[in-house]
């Protein structure tokens, strides 16, 4: 029978059990590979004394705190992808009360996920947009004042909105119910295939309370008035989504830098739900908070409606706004430097179209979707 | 205007608790299991404790982003990168590697420890820093996980070759190591 090689041979130190019944009974009677394993056996003791180190105890628990803290730091740090860019900016949106308050109120979009039992009886909807108005808001004043205050229970059901990308069309009306609308033609500048991402239906309740707001307020070091009697305790139950995006002009979901040529995004339009306070309270209320700019404040209290109004927040000096028509309804058309848009709302669904386009180009997108 | 109407929310009853409630987290488990071996890979070459809880970190950090916990490869892959992440931070940044194995061997012996016996460990630690970022990077990966505690078959999964070779592969890494650490104090 052959040697064992020393391959064999250094297996059978660490795990001698590894050895078939044949190797064994060689490697016996074989004086040659008894000499050559302890050759391999002293190698690996010289090994071992290398790499020996002081032994410690590891704590994983605490160690899984700490990875997880950093998970947490870097989801907030990272990029946000196109489309929750996007939707940051073109439409009202789920998302976290902070201040500036604006959210609240402006957009009202902003919580999802509630808990209604016990309270469905009494809810008043102080919000359901059928009409849109642009608002001026300062980036400068905005900026940097981003602290977050905690204004009472969020709580979701069944959980927060996620915005995923999905394969085809098809799927993306399945998981959407709304339907895939394309344009008649695209215009030059605008190929490729397209993208399309789903924002699950959510619904959110806020439950205003004083005493949290006033802790987490003590803690950023930001002053606060007293929440009103009327708003503390009650809750607002905001409902949205679901919403469909298209987008022209990314060459696959990697490319997150990228952005669209063309966008083309439907959503239902959010409704806000109250259990005691007013509509004019909230507004009242919501608009005094810090980080809410007072020429924004003035504009959102000059809605004639703000219940059924839904305002569409505008960089100042950034874009414009012009009122058209179009599609039987009254449309926001917005131009800047980098493109166009335009946002009108009809049969409770809140459309927006725009891209690096003229407002021509979005215009005609707009009035050709089929 | 308010529209007074009643809000007849349609949503299915699902019980607020069960939306709290700890569900059992894949990644967790993993990590819980995981943990202590690559923490132990890298510690083998680094052999400083906060250096090797640096990679593990970074390791599951890269590990959340790119894998599902639920992986069948999931534990082989965290082996095989705590060994190269550690290998990396030696050839990368060999003269800080250096100054915190002194540091580590100051913490981690008795304080009645000769000093004269540290200088030499200190040194010794180096000389294998230097002997293992000479190999090539599977012999050096192989024997960072053997004499981390990993059986064969972990190995082998780790490095993706067969179970048969890995005594092989140990064999000539041993040999190749004991030849660079000989060539070095030679000269």
């Amino acid at each position: 029978m052959r040697h064992l090689n020393d391959g064999t041979l250094r297996r059978i130190l660490d795990e001698p059990l590894a050895m078939t019944a044949a190797d064994q009974a060689h490697f016996d009677s074989c004086p040659e590979c008894k000499s050559r394993f302890s050759s391999v056996a002293n190698d690996a003791r010289a090994t071992a004394t290398l790499l020996a180190v002081p032994g410690f105890d590891t704590d994983p628990t605490a160690a899984f705190s700490s990875v997880q803290a950093r998970i947490k730091r870097d989801e907030a740090a990272r990029p946000p992808r196109w489309y929750e860019r996007w939707i940051d900016r073109s439409t009202p949106r789920l998302r976290p009360l902070a201040t500036p308050a604006i959210a609240v109120l402006l957009a009202a979009v902003l919580i999802s996920g509630v808990a209604v039992t016990g309270v469905a009886g009494q809810l008043v909807r102080v919000f359901e947009p059928s009409q849109i108005v642009a608002v001026q808001v300062s980036p400068s004043s905005i900026v940097g004042r981003n602290v977050l205050l905690d204004y009472g229970q969020i709580t979701w059901l069944p959980a927060a909105p996620t915005a995923q990308p999905v394969a085809d069309g098809a799927t993306a009306h399945a998981l959407s119910g709304l339907p895939v609308l394309m344009p008649a033609s695209l215009p030059n500048g605008v190929s490729g295939p397209v993208t399309f991402a789903v924002v699950s239906h959510a619904t959110g309740s806020l439950t205003f309370d004083a005493a949290r707001l006033n802790a987490s307020a003590a803690k950023a070091g930001v002053r606060v008035s007293p929440m009103p009697a009327a708003i503390n305790g009650s809750t607002l139950v905001v409902s949205g989504g679901p919403a469909l995006i298209e987008a022209w002009g990314l060459p696959g979901t990697g490319s997150q830098a990228q952005v669209p040529t063309l966008v083309i995004a439907q959503t239902r339009a959010p409704t806000v739900d109250s259990s005691g306070a007013t509509t004019a309270q909230l507004e009242d209320y919501l608009l005094s908070q810090p980080g809410v700019p007072p020429d924004l404040a003035a504009q959102v209290k000059a809605i004639k409606d703000p219940s059924a109004t839904l305002p569409i927040p505008i960089p100042k000096g950034l874009a414009t706004t012009e009122n058209i028509q179009l599609n039987g309804v009254q449309g926001l058309l917005i131009k800047s430097a980098l493109g166009a848009g335009v946002v009108w709302v009809k049969n409770g669904v809140i459309y927006a179209v725009g891209g690096q386009l003229t407002s021509d180009q979005v215009v005609a997108i707009a009035t050709s979707l089929h | 205007m308010l529209h007074a109407e009643a809000w007849r929310p349609t949503i299915i009853p699902a019980p607020l608790s069960a939306i709290s409630r700890r569900l059992p987290d894949p990644f967790e488990r993993v990590f819980l299991q995981e943990y202590p071996k690559v923490v132990a890979i890298a510690y083998r070459v680094l052999a400083d404790r906060s250096a090797a809880e640096d990679v593990a970190q970074e390791v599951f950090l890269k590990f959340h982003r790119s894998f599902s916990p639920d992986s069948e490869r999931a534990s082989g892959w965290l082996h095989a990168a705590a060994a190269h992440s550690a290998l990396n931070v030696i050839r990368g940044e060999r003269r800080r590697a250096q100054r915190e194995t002194t540091h580590a061997l100051d913490r981690s012996q008795a304080p009645a420890a000769n000093p004269e016996h540290l200088v030499e460990e200190a040194e010794r630690r180096r000389e294998v820093q230097r002997a293992l970022s000479g190999l090539p990077e599977r012999s050096a990966a192989i024997l960072m996980l053997r004499y981390s505690g990993l059986s064969y078959a972990e190995v082998a999964t780790a490095l993706g070759i067969r179970v048969g070779n890995v005594g092989t592969l140990l064999r000539r890494a041993e040999e190749a190591l004991r030849k660079e650490v000989n060539r070095a104090t030679s000269q």
